[in-house]
């Protein structure tokens, strides 16, 4: 299903895979939030998969959507889980953290089944 | 605009001409005592670089303006003095003994003026100005050689010193081990992570153990490039294992305020390997 620039597919009983696309605009990001929660409680999710496989850059505007992502994501008991996060998103990103981030990372999805 | 040939360059070119024999058995003899016992250079080497040497130097002064230095005839013994001292270089030879060579040509020339007594005073010491300007040029051109050959040597050395310090090797499938060994400065940091992040991502490496044994100081900046490291580490979704840090490195980091409690550290490497394999689920026993 499309909702405002990302595309969720569920997989799995309880997984929910989200790739976000060009038209993603995290200006306003309460009511794109609400969507995802929605659509999250409807089927049910308890993990959701965001792929970061074409973000070769996070900047500081976008970690905070994704900070905001999860942890609306954790008020209603989903995990969030960052995959495909590409090395020069992670060198970008590793530079001006100062904390861990409140969301999970896996390599993909298989190396996540794998450890579990 | 050029000038025209002077009565002291007709002067040198024909003491050149008239002493050649002379001048040339000098050079070679001199040069085969300088570099003859190291093997820098051969003897047919020596008489070929006594004769382009000569033959440079006539063209030289041959042309309209001998001290200009962008003139073909200057250009052309610059780089001839640029390449004998780049070979040299390359044969292990001493710079210091090229160029007090370099000083013996041009005492050569002078001597050779000496005999002379048809050369004026006046005309000696245009000479002496015109050899000296020359040779200083020559100098500098060996000079600027000898540095750029240094810098390139440095260069090298840097490349390997960084391919070696930084050894990432896939120990196991999806295990990468990194010794770290030195100090961690800023640019070093962005190497490591620059390949360790590379490596993550097309080993699909899901375990990184990171050996500090052989850091042996830490300051705020090292252990921050550590955290760095390890915090990239875990958002490409891999763990970060850290082993072999020291007591006084411990120390130094608790008094540094630096919190390693979202990281996983072991005391040895073999530690950190045995934890990667317990997180991959691989089991090591004895056959």
């Amino acid at each position: 299903m499309n909702i405002g620039g990302v595309h969720l597919t569920r997989i799995g009983s309880d997984d929910m895979l989200l790739e976000p696309t060009r038209a993603l605009d995290i200006s306003d990001t309460g009511t794109l939030l609400e969507s995802i929660l929605e659509c999250l409680q409807r089927e049910k999710s308890l993990r959701l998969y965001y792929d970061l496989a074409e973000m070769a850059v996070i900047d500081p505007v976008y970690f905070a959507w994704l900070e905001n992502l999860s942890r609306a994501c954790r008020a209603i008991n989903v995990r969030i889980i960052c995959i495909h996060m590409q090395p020069t998103a992670a060198f970008g990103l590793a530079t001006f953290l100062h904390a861990a981030p409140s969301f999970e990372t896996a390599l993909d999805m298989q190396s996540l089944r794998e450890e579990s | 605009m050029a000038k025209n040939k002077t009565p002291v360059n007709l002067t040198l070119i024909e003491q050149l001409k008239l002493q050649v024999g002379n001048i040339s058995g000098r050079i070679e003899a001199q040069g085969r005592n300088v570099f003859g016992d190291s093997n820098v250079m051969s003897t047919d080497e020596i008489t070929d670089f006594s004769i382009e040497f000569l033959e440079l130097m006539v063209a030289l002064l041959d042309s309209d303006d001998p001290l200009d230095h962008h003139r073909p005839a200057f250009r052309a013994l610059q780089t001839f003095f640029g390449n004998i001292s780049k070979q040299i270089l390359v044969r292990g030879g001493r710079m210091e003994d090229f160029v007090r060579y370099m000083q013996f040509l041009q005492r050569c020339f002078i001597e050779s003026l000496g005999a002379d007594e048809h050369v004026s005073p006046e005309d000696m010491r245009a000479i002496l100005l015109l050899l000296s300007s020359v040779f200083n040029e020559l100098m500098l051109a060996v000079f600027q050689t000898y540095l750029e050959e240094k810098e390139r040597t440095i260069d090298a050395q840097q490349r390997e010193l960084r391919e070696t310090s930084t050894p990432i090797t896939e120990i196991w499938d999806g295990v990468l081990t990194l010794p770290i060994i030195g100090t961690l400065d800023s640019s070093r940091t962005l190497l490591i992570m620059e390949s360790l992040l590379n490596r993550i991502s097309s080993e699909r490496a899901r375990a990184v153990v990171m050996d500090v044994t052989g850091v042996h100081t830490v300051d705020s900046q090292v252990s921050h490039h550590m955290i760095q490291m390890v915090r990239a580490i875990q958002l490409m979704g891999a763990t970060a294992i850290l082993t072999g840090i020291r007591p006084e490195i411990a120390r130094a980091m608790t008094s540094l305020n630096i919190d390693l409690g979202n990281v996983t550290t072991r005391a040895t490497l073999s530690d950190g390997l045995k934890e990667a394999f317990r997180l991959l689920g691989v089991v090591v026993s004895k056959a």
